[in-house]
Protein backbone atom coordinates (compact mmCIF):
# COMPACT_ATOMS: atom_id res chain seq x y z
CA UNK A 1 0.00 0.00 0.00
CA UNK A 2 1.83 3.34 -0.97
CA UNK A 3 2.17 6.08 1.63
CA UNK A 4 1.02 9.35 0.23
CA UNK A 5 1.48 12.59 2.17
CA UNK A 6 -0.41 15.32 1.43
CA UNK A 7 0.37 18.97 3.04
CA UNK A 8 -1.94 21.42 2.74
CA UNK A 9 -2.91 24.31 5.32
CA UNK A 10 -6.73 24.17 4.57
CA UNK A 11 -8.02 21.63 6.84
CA UNK A 12 -11.49 20.60 5.42
CA UNK A 13 -9.54 20.06 1.42
CA UNK A 14 -6.99 17.75 4.35
CA UNK A 15 -9.64 15.80 5.37
CA UNK A 16 -11.28 15.45 2.23
CA UNK A 17 -8.04 14.27 0.34
CA UNK A 18 -7.28 12.01 3.08
CA UNK A 19 -10.21 10.08 2.98
CA UNK A 20 -10.20 9.95 -0.50
CA UNK A 21 -7.45 8.28 -0.69
CA UNK A 22 -7.92 5.91 2.31
CA UNK A 23 -11.09 5.16 0.28
CA UNK A 24 -8.79 4.18 -2.59
CA UNK A 25 -5.99 1.95 -0.46
CA UNK A 26 -3.63 4.43 -0.10
CA UNK A 27 -2.10 5.21 3.14
CA UNK A 28 -2.37 8.79 3.32
CA UNK A 29 -1.27 10.88 6.56
CA UNK A 30 -0.84 15.23 6.77
CA UNK A 31 1.70 17.22 8.42
CA UNK A 32 0.50 19.07 11.58
CA UNK A 33 3.06 21.58 11.80
CA UNK A 34 4.98 22.82 9.19
CA UNK A 35 8.08 24.70 11.15
CA UNK A 36 9.91 21.99 10.14
CA UNK A 37 8.23 20.75 7.00
CA UNK A 38 11.85 19.01 5.13
CA UNK A 39 12.94 16.90 8.11
CA UNK A 40 9.40 16.13 8.88
CA UNK A 41 8.42 14.69 5.05
CA UNK A 42 12.46 12.74 5.51
CA UNK A 43 11.09 11.19 8.46
CA UNK A 44 7.73 9.72 7.61
CA UNK A 45 9.62 8.81 3.72
CA UNK A 46 6.18 8.60 2.05
CA UNK A 47 5.64 6.75 -1.25
CA UNK A 48 4.56 10.14 -2.67
CA UNK A 49 3.52 14.13 -1.49
CA UNK A 50 0.70 16.09 -2.50
CA UNK A 51 2.51 19.66 -1.79
CA UNK A 52 0.33 22.43 -1.27
CA UNK A 53 1.98 25.84 -3.63
CA UNK A 54 0.53 28.52 -0.73
CA UNK A 55 1.69 27.71 2.71
CA UNK A 56 1.50 29.70 5.59
CA UNK A 57 5.48 30.55 6.24
CA UNK A 58 6.63 28.42 3.99
CA UNK A 59 6.17 28.36 0.36
CA UNK A 60 5.47 24.96 -1.53
CA UNK A 61 7.88 25.87 -3.99
CA UNK A 62 10.93 26.54 -1.50
CA UNK A 63 10.07 23.35 0.62
CA UNK A 64 10.26 21.66 -3.04
CA UNK A 65 13.39 23.16 -4.18
CA UNK A 66 14.85 21.76 -0.69
CA UNK A 67 13.33 18.55 -0.71
CA UNK A 68 14.27 17.86 -4.24
CA UNK A 69 18.45 18.88 -3.07
CA UNK A 70 17.92 15.54 -0.31
CA UNK A 71 15.62 13.14 -2.17
CA UNK A 72 13.76 12.09 -5.07
CA UNK A 73 10.42 11.34 -3.74
CA UNK A 74 7.83 11.71 -5.98
CA UNK A 75 6.10 15.08 -5.34
CA UNK A 76 2.64 16.75 -7.11
CA UNK A 77 1.89 20.37 -6.62
CA UNK A 78 -1.34 21.10 -5.99
CA UNK A 79 -2.76 24.80 -5.98
CA UNK A 80 -5.45 27.05 -6.62
CA UNK A 81 -2.97 29.38 -9.04
CA UNK A 82 -3.83 28.74 -12.90
CA UNK A 83 -0.76 29.87 -15.03
CA UNK A 84 1.67 28.21 -16.89
CA UNK A 85 4.58 30.03 -15.19
CA UNK A 86 3.79 28.65 -11.80
CA UNK A 87 3.45 25.41 -13.59
CA UNK A 88 6.72 25.75 -15.40
CA UNK A 89 8.69 26.51 -12.51
CA UNK A 90 7.24 23.84 -10.21
CA UNK A 91 7.96 21.43 -12.92
CA UNK A 92 11.76 23.14 -13.23
CA UNK A 93 12.25 22.35 -9.66
CA UNK A 94 11.75 18.92 -10.37
CA UNK A 95 7.68 18.41 -9.16
CA UNK A 96 6.58 14.88 -10.89
CA UNK A 97 2.90 16.47 -11.70
CA UNK A 98 1.25 20.56 -11.19
CA UNK A 99 -3.11 19.67 -10.61
CA UNK A 100 -4.48 22.84 -10.15
CA UNK A 101 -7.77 23.52 -7.90
CA UNK A 102 -10.67 22.46 -7.86
CA UNK A 103 -9.70 19.34 -7.63
CA UNK A 104 -11.67 16.19 -10.14
CA UNK A 105 -11.63 13.74 -7.58
CA UNK A 106 -10.97 10.95 -10.37
CA UNK A 107 -8.19 13.10 -12.31
CA UNK A 108 -6.51 13.30 -9.12
CA UNK A 109 -5.97 9.54 -8.59
CA UNK A 110 -5.39 9.33 -12.09
CA UNK A 111 -2.03 11.25 -11.74
CA UNK A 112 -1.15 9.58 -8.20
CA UNK A 113 -1.90 6.34 -9.96
CA UNK A 114 0.96 7.66 -13.02
CA UNK A 115 3.39 9.37 -10.98
CA UNK A 116 3.74 6.26 -9.15
CA UNK A 117 3.54 3.73 -12.01
CA UNK A 118 5.82 5.28 -13.02
CA UNK A 119 8.67 5.01 -10.64
CA UNK A 120 7.35 1.03 -10.87
CA UNK A 121 8.34 1.47 -14.38
CA UNK A 122 10.28 -1.36 -14.74
CA UNK A 123 7.21 -3.89 -14.44
CA UNK A 124 6.34 -3.57 -17.97
CA UNK A 125 4.84 -7.74 -17.44
CA UNK A 126 2.26 -7.98 -14.73
CA UNK A 127 0.60 -11.45 -13.83
CA UNK A 128 -2.95 -12.13 -12.95
CA UNK A 129 -2.58 -16.19 -11.09
CA UNK A 130 -1.24 -17.92 -14.01
CA UNK A 131 -1.74 -15.26 -16.92
CA UNK A 132 1.34 -13.69 -18.01
CA UNK A 133 0.30 -10.16 -19.24
CA UNK A 134 2.64 -8.02 -21.09
CA UNK A 135 1.15 -4.26 -21.40
CA UNK A 136 3.07 -3.00 -24.01
CA UNK A 137 2.63 -5.77 -26.41
CA UNK A 138 -0.85 -5.59 -25.22
CA UNK A 139 -0.55 -9.56 -24.99
CA UNK A 140 -1.89 -12.00 -22.08
CA UNK A 141 -0.54 -15.30 -22.60
CA UNK A 142 -1.26 -18.93 -20.71
CA UNK A 143 0.72 -21.64 -21.19
CA UNK A 144 1.67 -20.96 -24.44
CA UNK A 145 -2.11 -19.82 -25.30
CA UNK A 146 -1.85 -16.40 -26.60
CA UNK A 147 -4.55 -13.99 -26.55
CA UNK A 148 -4.37 -9.84 -27.91
CA UNK A 149 -5.97 -7.25 -26.39
CA UNK A 150 -6.60 -4.00 -28.50
CA UNK A 151 -5.77 -1.27 -26.45
CA UNK A 152 -8.88 0.13 -25.09
CA UNK A 153 -9.53 -3.65 -23.79
CA UNK A 154 -5.65 -3.79 -22.39
CA UNK A 155 -6.57 0.01 -20.75
CA UNK A 156 -9.39 -1.86 -19.02
CA UNK A 157 -8.17 -5.00 -17.96
CA UNK A 158 -4.64 -3.24 -16.27
CA UNK A 159 -6.69 -0.56 -14.44
CA UNK A 160 -8.56 -4.01 -13.14
CA UNK A 161 -5.26 -5.78 -12.34
CA UNK A 162 -4.21 -3.02 -10.47
CA UNK A 163 -6.94 -1.99 -8.69
CA UNK A 164 -7.31 -6.15 -7.96
CA UNK A 165 -10.09 -6.75 -5.04
CA UNK A 166 -11.55 -3.34 -5.29
CA UNK A 167 -15.03 -2.38 -6.88
CA UNK A 168 -13.54 0.12 -9.69
CA UNK A 169 -16.48 2.44 -10.89
CA UNK A 170 -16.97 2.85 -14.42
CA UNK A 171 -16.16 6.55 -14.26
CA UNK A 172 -12.61 5.69 -13.26
CA UNK A 173 -12.40 3.05 -16.36
CA UNK A 174 -13.79 6.05 -18.61
CA UNK A 175 -11.34 8.69 -16.74
CA UNK A 176 -8.35 6.13 -16.92
CA UNK A 177 -9.98 5.85 -20.79
CA UNK A 178 -10.38 9.56 -22.14
CA UNK A 179 -6.83 9.93 -20.24
CA UNK A 180 -5.43 7.57 -22.50
CA UNK A 181 -6.97 9.23 -25.61
CA UNK A 182 -9.52 7.27 -25.86
CA UNK A 183 -12.59 9.33 -25.91
CA UNK A 184 -15.19 6.57 -26.10
CA UNK A 185 -19.27 6.46 -25.21
CA UNK A 186 -20.59 4.74 -22.48
CA UNK A 187 -21.96 1.35 -24.67
CA UNK A 188 -18.51 1.38 -26.23
CA UNK A 189 -17.15 0.73 -22.53
CA UNK A 190 -20.14 -2.03 -21.86
CA UNK A 191 -18.51 -3.72 -25.77
CA UNK A 192 -14.93 -3.65 -24.84
CA UNK A 193 -15.57 -5.00 -21.01
CA UNK A 194 -17.92 -7.85 -22.75
CA UNK A 195 -15.40 -8.82 -25.24
CA UNK A 196 -12.67 -8.97 -22.48
CA UNK A 197 -14.85 -11.35 -21.00
CA UNK A 198 -14.69 -13.49 -23.72
CA UNK A 199 -11.40 -13.06 -24.81
CA UNK A 200 -10.33 -13.99 -20.86
CA UNK A 201 -12.59 -17.12 -20.82
CA UNK A 202 -10.79 -18.32 -24.04
CA UNK A 203 -7.68 -18.47 -21.53
CA UNK A 204 -10.39 -20.61 -19.24
CA UNK A 205 -10.84 -17.37 -16.80
CA UNK A 206 -14.42 -17.47 -16.32
CA UNK A 207 -16.84 -14.91 -14.74
CA UNK A 208 -13.36 -13.44 -13.07
CA UNK A 209 -14.48 -9.53 -13.60
CA UNK A 210 -17.57 -9.47 -11.69
CA UNK A 211 -20.38 -6.68 -12.50
CA UNK A 212 -21.66 -5.31 -8.77
CA UNK A 213 -24.70 -3.85 -9.97
CA UNK A 214 -24.98 0.28 -9.79
CA UNK A 215 -21.26 0.42 -8.31
CA UNK A 216 -18.81 -0.91 -11.29
CA UNK A 217 -16.84 -3.97 -11.78
CA UNK A 218 -14.41 -6.34 -9.55
CA UNK A 219 -11.57 -8.02 -10.88
CA UNK A 220 -11.50 -11.13 -8.13
CA UNK B 1 -4.86 80.72 -37.00
CA UNK B 2 -6.13 82.71 -40.20
CA UNK B 3 -5.97 85.85 -40.57
CA UNK B 4 -9.29 86.86 -42.20
CA UNK B 5 -10.43 85.21 -38.87
CA UNK B 6 -7.77 87.50 -36.72
CA UNK B 7 -9.21 90.99 -38.32
CA UNK B 8 -13.00 89.95 -38.02
CA UNK B 9 -12.07 89.46 -34.24
CA UNK B 10 -10.05 92.41 -33.55
CA UNK B 11 -13.12 94.55 -35.98
CA UNK B 12 -13.43 96.61 -32.78
CA UNK B 13 -9.65 97.82 -33.23
CA UNK B 14 -10.70 98.92 -36.62
CA UNK B 15 -13.62 100.90 -35.79
CA UNK B 16 -11.84 102.53 -33.09
CA UNK B 17 -9.18 103.43 -35.08
CA UNK B 18 -11.04 105.07 -37.49
CA UNK B 19 -12.88 107.39 -35.56
CA UNK B 20 -9.80 108.66 -33.83
CA UNK B 21 -8.32 109.39 -37.33
CA UNK B 22 -11.65 111.28 -37.65
CA UNK B 23 -11.49 112.95 -34.88
CA UNK B 24 -7.75 113.95 -35.35
CA UNK B 25 -8.51 115.11 -38.53
CA UNK B 26 -11.01 117.33 -38.16
CA UNK B 27 -8.47 119.36 -35.82
CA UNK B 28 -6.04 119.35 -37.88
CA UNK B 29 -8.44 120.90 -40.28
CA UNK B 30 -9.88 122.95 -37.21
CA UNK B 31 -6.33 124.29 -36.79
CA UNK B 32 -5.96 124.93 -40.82
CA UNK B 33 -2.57 122.48 -41.00
CA UNK B 34 -1.35 122.28 -44.61
CA UNK B 35 -2.67 119.71 -46.48
CA UNK B 36 0.80 117.45 -46.83
CA UNK B 37 1.56 117.57 -43.21
CA UNK B 38 -2.42 115.70 -42.41
CA UNK B 39 -0.98 113.29 -45.24
CA UNK B 40 1.77 112.20 -43.39
CA UNK B 41 0.20 112.32 -40.10
CA UNK B 42 -2.38 109.86 -41.70
CA UNK B 43 0.24 107.68 -43.17
CA UNK B 44 1.72 107.39 -40.01
CA UNK B 45 -1.29 106.48 -38.27
CA UNK B 46 -2.40 104.14 -40.89
CA UNK B 47 1.20 102.49 -40.58
CA UNK B 48 1.36 102.51 -37.09
CA UNK B 49 -2.18 100.48 -36.71
CA UNK B 50 -1.30 98.24 -39.40
CA UNK B 51 2.37 97.35 -37.84
CA UNK B 52 0.81 96.92 -34.61
CA UNK B 53 -1.67 94.45 -35.83
CA UNK B 54 0.91 92.55 -38.35
CA UNK B 55 3.18 92.24 -34.88
CA UNK B 56 0.49 90.55 -32.69
CA UNK B 57 -1.04 88.51 -35.52
CA UNK B 58 2.66 86.59 -36.26
CA UNK B 59 3.31 86.73 -32.29
CA UNK B 60 0.53 84.61 -32.12
CA UNK B 61 0.35 82.89 -35.41
CA UNK B 62 3.26 80.15 -34.71
CA UNK B 63 1.89 79.39 -31.36
CA UNK B 64 -1.52 78.33 -32.05
CA UNK B 65 -0.91 77.41 -35.38
CA UNK B 66 1.71 74.84 -33.76
CA UNK B 67 -1.06 73.93 -31.55
CA UNK B 68 -3.69 73.05 -33.42
CA UNK B 69 -1.26 71.06 -35.80
CA UNK B 70 -0.17 68.74 -33.06
CA UNK B 71 -3.20 68.01 -31.62
CA UNK B 72 -4.91 66.33 -34.54
CA UNK B 73 -1.25 64.58 -35.38
CA UNK B 74 -1.10 63.36 -31.76
CA UNK B 75 -3.05 60.04 -30.84
CA UNK B 76 -2.80 60.94 -27.43
CA UNK B 77 -3.82 64.76 -28.07
CA UNK B 78 -3.47 65.31 -24.30
CA UNK B 79 0.25 65.03 -24.57
CA UNK B 80 0.62 68.09 -26.86
CA UNK B 81 1.90 70.58 -24.37
CA UNK B 82 4.85 68.83 -24.82
CA UNK B 83 5.52 69.49 -28.18
CA UNK B 84 5.21 72.92 -28.25
CA UNK B 85 7.32 75.62 -27.78
CA UNK B 86 6.58 78.15 -25.00
CA UNK B 87 4.92 81.01 -26.29
CA UNK B 88 6.65 84.58 -25.55
CA UNK B 89 3.37 86.92 -25.10
CA UNK B 90 0.70 87.24 -22.36
CA UNK B 91 -1.95 85.52 -23.72
CA UNK B 92 -0.12 82.28 -24.38
CA UNK B 93 1.32 82.09 -21.14
CA UNK B 94 -2.13 82.05 -19.46
CA UNK B 95 -3.39 79.53 -21.92
CA UNK B 96 -0.61 77.32 -21.69
CA UNK B 97 -0.22 77.64 -17.57
CA UNK B 98 -4.63 76.68 -17.59
CA UNK B 99 -3.67 73.84 -19.89
CA UNK B 100 -1.14 72.28 -17.92
CA UNK B 101 -2.85 72.83 -14.56
CA UNK B 102 -5.69 70.97 -16.03
CA UNK B 103 -3.65 68.14 -17.30
CA UNK B 104 -2.15 68.03 -14.10
CA UNK B 105 -5.67 67.36 -12.31
CA UNK B 106 -6.76 64.87 -15.41
CA UNK B 107 -4.12 62.74 -15.51
CA UNK B 108 -4.52 62.46 -11.55
CA UNK B 109 -8.19 61.79 -11.46
CA UNK B 110 -7.45 58.88 -14.39
CA UNK B 111 -4.30 57.66 -12.29
CA UNK B 112 -6.55 57.54 -9.29
CA UNK B 113 -9.15 55.54 -11.24
CA UNK B 114 -6.50 52.82 -12.92
CA UNK B 115 -5.22 52.60 -9.34
CA UNK B 116 -8.75 51.78 -8.19
CA UNK B 117 -8.97 49.34 -11.29
CA UNK B 118 -6.04 47.67 -10.62
CA UNK B 119 -7.05 47.40 -6.86
CA UNK B 120 -9.87 45.32 -8.23
CA UNK B 121 -8.39 43.10 -10.45
CA UNK B 122 -6.01 42.00 -7.91
CA UNK B 123 -8.98 41.49 -5.27
CA UNK B 124 -10.51 39.25 -7.60
CA UNK B 125 -7.82 37.35 -8.57
CA UNK B 126 -7.41 36.88 -4.80
CA UNK B 127 -10.95 35.80 -4.45
CA UNK B 128 -11.08 33.55 -7.36
CA UNK B 129 -8.06 31.71 -5.74
CA UNK B 130 -9.71 32.18 -2.41
CA UNK B 131 -12.91 30.62 -3.96
CA UNK B 132 -11.29 27.68 -4.83
CA UNK B 133 -10.66 26.50 -1.93
CA UNK B 134 -14.12 25.23 -1.25
CA UNK B 135 -14.98 24.38 -4.64
CA UNK B 136 -12.04 21.90 -4.17
CA UNK B 137 -13.28 20.54 -0.70
CA UNK B 138 -16.73 20.30 -2.06
CA UNK B 139 -15.76 18.23 -5.25
CA UNK B 140 -13.71 15.80 -2.89
CA UNK B 141 -16.14 15.46 -0.52
CA UNK B 142 -19.14 14.62 -3.37
CA UNK B 143 -17.05 13.10 -5.37
CA UNK B 144 -19.62 10.25 -5.84
CA UNK B 145 -23.05 12.75 -6.63
CA UNK B 146 -23.20 13.46 -10.35
CA UNK B 147 -25.71 15.72 -10.12
CA UNK B 148 -23.26 17.87 -7.67
CA UNK B 149 -20.71 17.77 -9.11
CA UNK B 150 -22.27 18.88 -12.48
CA UNK B 151 -23.32 21.90 -10.77
CA UNK B 152 -20.01 22.39 -9.13
CA UNK B 153 -18.25 21.95 -12.32
CA UNK B 154 -20.31 24.90 -13.75
CA UNK B 155 -19.45 27.35 -10.62
CA UNK B 156 -16.39 26.11 -11.89
CA UNK B 157 -16.30 27.30 -15.41
CA UNK B 158 -18.16 30.89 -14.20
CA UNK B 159 -15.46 31.14 -12.05
CA UNK B 160 -12.78 30.36 -14.60
CA UNK B 161 -14.22 33.05 -17.15
CA UNK B 162 -14.15 35.76 -14.65
CA UNK B 163 -10.22 34.55 -14.14
CA UNK B 164 -9.53 34.66 -17.45
CA UNK B 165 -11.48 37.92 -18.49
CA UNK B 166 -9.27 39.82 -15.60
CA UNK B 167 -6.19 38.52 -17.14
CA UNK B 168 -7.19 38.91 -20.80
CA UNK B 169 -7.51 43.30 -19.81
CA UNK B 170 -4.01 43.05 -18.49
CA UNK B 171 -1.88 40.08 -20.18
CA UNK B 172 1.54 41.57 -19.34
CA UNK B 173 1.99 39.14 -16.84
CA UNK B 174 0.61 35.36 -16.28
CA UNK B 175 1.12 34.30 -19.06
CA UNK B 176 3.87 32.02 -20.66
CA UNK B 177 4.23 30.79 -24.40
CA UNK B 178 6.34 27.52 -24.41
CA UNK B 179 6.42 24.28 -26.60
CA UNK B 180 3.42 22.86 -25.63
CA UNK B 181 1.82 19.45 -26.89
CA UNK B 182 -1.23 20.05 -28.19
CA UNK B 183 -2.61 16.34 -27.78
CA UNK B 184 -2.74 16.92 -23.96
CA UNK B 185 -4.38 20.00 -24.03
CA UNK B 186 -7.13 18.35 -26.11
CA UNK B 187 -6.77 15.51 -24.04
CA UNK B 188 -7.03 17.94 -20.58
CA UNK B 189 -10.26 19.42 -22.16
CA UNK B 190 -11.75 16.14 -23.01
CA UNK B 191 -11.68 15.07 -19.66
CA UNK B 192 -12.92 18.12 -18.01
CA UNK B 193 -15.93 18.01 -19.98
CA UNK B 194 -16.52 14.17 -20.39
CA UNK B 195 -19.36 13.75 -18.11
CA UNK B 196 -21.85 16.59 -19.91
CA UNK B 197 -20.35 14.88 -23.52
CA UNK B 198 -21.03 11.14 -22.12
CA UNK B 199 -24.86 12.56 -20.58
CA UNK B 200 -25.47 14.34 -23.42
CA UNK B 201 -24.35 11.58 -25.92
CA UNK B 202 -21.79 13.25 -27.95
CA UNK B 203 -19.39 12.18 -29.25
CA UNK B 204 -15.69 13.52 -29.16
CA UNK B 205 -13.27 12.93 -32.17
CA UNK B 206 -9.69 13.38 -31.81
CA UNK B 207 -6.99 11.27 -33.06
CA UNK B 208 -3.47 12.07 -31.56
CA UNK B 209 -1.09 13.53 -33.60
CA UNK B 210 1.97 14.37 -31.95
CA UNK B 211 1.69 17.79 -32.86
CA UNK B 212 3.79 20.55 -30.78
CA UNK B 213 2.42 24.10 -30.96
CA UNK B 214 4.10 27.77 -28.96
CA UNK B 215 1.60 28.63 -26.51
CA UNK B 216 0.51 29.03 -23.11
CA UNK B 217 -0.97 25.73 -22.37
CA UNK B 218 -3.65 27.09 -19.87
CA UNK B 219 -4.99 29.41 -21.66
CA UNK B 220 -5.38 27.30 -24.78
CA UNK B 221 -7.06 25.08 -22.65
CA UNK B 222 -9.66 27.57 -21.17
CA UNK B 223 -10.21 29.05 -24.94
CA UNK B 224 -11.15 24.95 -26.00
CA UNK B 225 -13.00 24.75 -23.21
CA UNK B 226 -15.25 27.37 -24.24
CA UNK B 227 -15.63 26.17 -27.69
CA UNK B 228 -16.88 22.95 -26.45
CA UNK B 229 -18.84 24.28 -23.98
CA UNK B 230 -20.46 25.58 -26.77
CA UNK B 231 -20.77 22.63 -29.04
CA UNK B 232 -22.48 20.95 -26.02
CA UNK B 233 -24.63 23.99 -24.61
CA UNK B 234 -26.16 24.34 -28.42
CA UNK B 235 -26.17 20.55 -29.71
CA UNK B 236 -29.14 19.06 -31.68
CA UNK B 237 -31.04 16.13 -30.48
CA UNK B 238 -29.62 13.79 -33.35
CA UNK B 239 -28.33 10.48 -32.97
CA UNK B 240 -24.93 10.88 -33.71
CA UNK B 241 -24.00 14.10 -32.50
CA UNK B 242 -20.74 14.41 -32.17
CA UNK B 243 -17.35 17.02 -31.88
CA UNK B 244 -14.56 16.26 -34.70
CA UNK B 245 -11.25 17.91 -33.95
CA UNK B 246 -8.86 17.87 -36.40
CA UNK B 247 -5.02 19.54 -37.12
CA UNK B 248 -3.71 20.50 -40.29
CA UNK B 249 -0.22 21.32 -40.50
CA UNK B 250 0.77 23.69 -43.45
CA UNK B 251 4.01 24.94 -44.22
CA UNK B 252 3.56 28.47 -42.39
CA UNK B 253 1.16 27.63 -39.83
CA UNK B 254 -0.94 25.32 -37.61
CA UNK B 255 -4.49 25.10 -38.43
CA UNK B 256 -7.24 23.23 -35.03
CA UNK B 257 -10.68 23.24 -36.33
CA UNK B 258 -13.31 21.84 -33.79
CA UNK B 259 -16.56 21.08 -36.07
CA UNK B 260 -19.68 20.04 -34.39
CA UNK B 261 -22.97 19.17 -36.13
CA UNK B 262 -25.10 21.17 -33.41
CA UNK B 263 -27.65 24.14 -34.08
CA UNK B 264 -25.40 26.21 -35.78
CA UNK B 265 -25.37 29.88 -36.09
CA UNK B 266 -27.95 32.20 -37.90
CA UNK B 267 -25.94 34.14 -40.57
CA UNK B 268 -27.15 37.53 -39.47
CA UNK B 269 -25.81 36.43 -35.51
CA UNK B 270 -22.23 35.25 -36.75
CA UNK B 271 -20.47 38.16 -37.24
CA UNK B 272 -20.75 39.13 -33.76
CA UNK B 273 -20.15 36.19 -32.08
CA UNK B 274 -16.95 37.30 -30.55
CA UNK B 275 -18.56 41.12 -29.74
CA UNK B 276 -18.65 41.24 -25.35
CA UNK B 277 -22.16 40.26 -24.31
CA UNK B 278 -23.60 39.13 -27.73
CA UNK B 279 -25.83 36.11 -26.79
CA UNK B 280 -27.91 36.18 -30.58
CA UNK B 281 -30.42 33.57 -30.98
CA UNK B 282 -29.18 30.92 -29.71
CA UNK B 283 -28.29 32.30 -26.66
CA UNK B 284 -31.91 33.62 -25.87
CA UNK B 285 -33.01 30.37 -26.77
CA UNK B 286 -30.75 28.60 -24.21
CA UNK B 287 -31.48 31.70 -21.70
CA UNK B 288 -27.91 30.62 -19.83
CA UNK B 289 -25.94 32.75 -22.14
CA UNK B 290 -23.69 35.50 -20.87
CA UNK B 291 -21.81 35.82 -24.39
CA UNK B 292 -18.90 36.61 -22.27
CA UNK B 293 -17.18 33.13 -23.37
CA UNK B 294 -16.34 33.95 -27.13
CA UNK B 295 -15.26 37.25 -25.87
CA UNK B 296 -13.02 36.33 -24.15
CA UNK B 297 -11.60 33.18 -26.02
CA UNK B 298 -10.55 35.87 -28.53
CA UNK B 299 -9.31 38.37 -26.79
CA UNK B 300 -6.88 35.61 -25.14
CA UNK B 301 -6.33 34.23 -28.86
CA UNK B 302 -5.04 38.40 -29.88
CA UNK B 303 -3.00 38.53 -27.13
CA UNK B 304 -1.24 35.06 -27.84
CA UNK B 305 -0.97 35.66 -31.62
CA UNK B 306 -2.97 32.95 -32.59
CA UNK B 307 -5.93 33.92 -35.16
CA UNK B 308 -9.95 32.23 -34.06
CA UNK B 309 -12.61 32.03 -36.81
CA UNK B 310 -15.81 30.82 -36.67
CA UNK B 311 -18.03 29.26 -39.72
CA UNK B 312 -21.24 28.03 -39.26
CA UNK B 313 -24.64 26.49 -40.87
CA UNK B 314 -27.86 26.77 -39.17
CA UNK B 315 -28.66 23.35 -38.06
CA UNK B 316 -25.84 21.48 -39.59
CA UNK B 317 -22.56 22.73 -38.18
CA UNK B 318 -20.48 25.11 -36.73
CA UNK B 319 -16.25 25.33 -36.95
CA UNK B 320 -13.91 27.07 -35.03
CA UNK B 321 -10.86 27.21 -36.62
CA UNK B 322 -7.80 28.13 -34.75
CA UNK B 323 -4.01 29.17 -36.27
CA UNK B 324 -1.01 28.84 -34.81
CA UNK B 325 2.42 30.51 -36.48
CA UNK B 326 5.21 28.11 -36.38
CA UNK B 327 8.16 29.77 -35.34
CA UNK B 328 11.39 29.01 -37.57
CA UNK B 329 13.92 31.35 -35.09
CA UNK B 330 12.33 28.76 -31.55
CA UNK B 331 12.57 25.73 -33.88
CA UNK B 332 16.56 26.97 -34.86
CA UNK B 333 17.19 27.39 -31.09
CA UNK B 334 16.08 23.71 -30.35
Amino acid sequence: MAKILVIEDDKAICEALINLLKNNNYEALTLDVYNDAIAEILKINPDLVLLDINLPALNGKQILKVLREKTNIPVIMVTSLNNETDEALSISYGADDYITKPYNPNILLLRIGAVLKRINRENNVLTYKDLIVNIQKGIITRNNHEIVLTKNEMIIFYYLLVHQNRIVTRDELMTDLWDNNEFINDNALTVNISRLRTKLKELGYKNIIETRKGQGYILS
Amino acid sequence: MKLKDFLKDHIYVFIISIITYFLILLILLALKIKAEFIVVISIIFFVNVILIFMIDYFRKRNFYNDLLRNINALDKSYLVLETIKKPEFYEGKLTTKGMYEINKSFIEEVNDIKGQVQDFKEYIEMWIHEVKIPLSSLSLKYSHDKNIMSELKRLEDYVENVLYYVRAENAEKDYLIKETDLDKVIKNVGLKNMDDLLLNNIEFKYTKTGIKILTDAKWLEFILNQIINNSIKYKRDIKNAYILIKTIETEDKITLTIKDNGMGIKKADLKSVFDKSFTGTNGHLKAKSTGMGLYIAKNLCDKLGHKITIKSKENEYTIVSISFGKNNFYQVLN
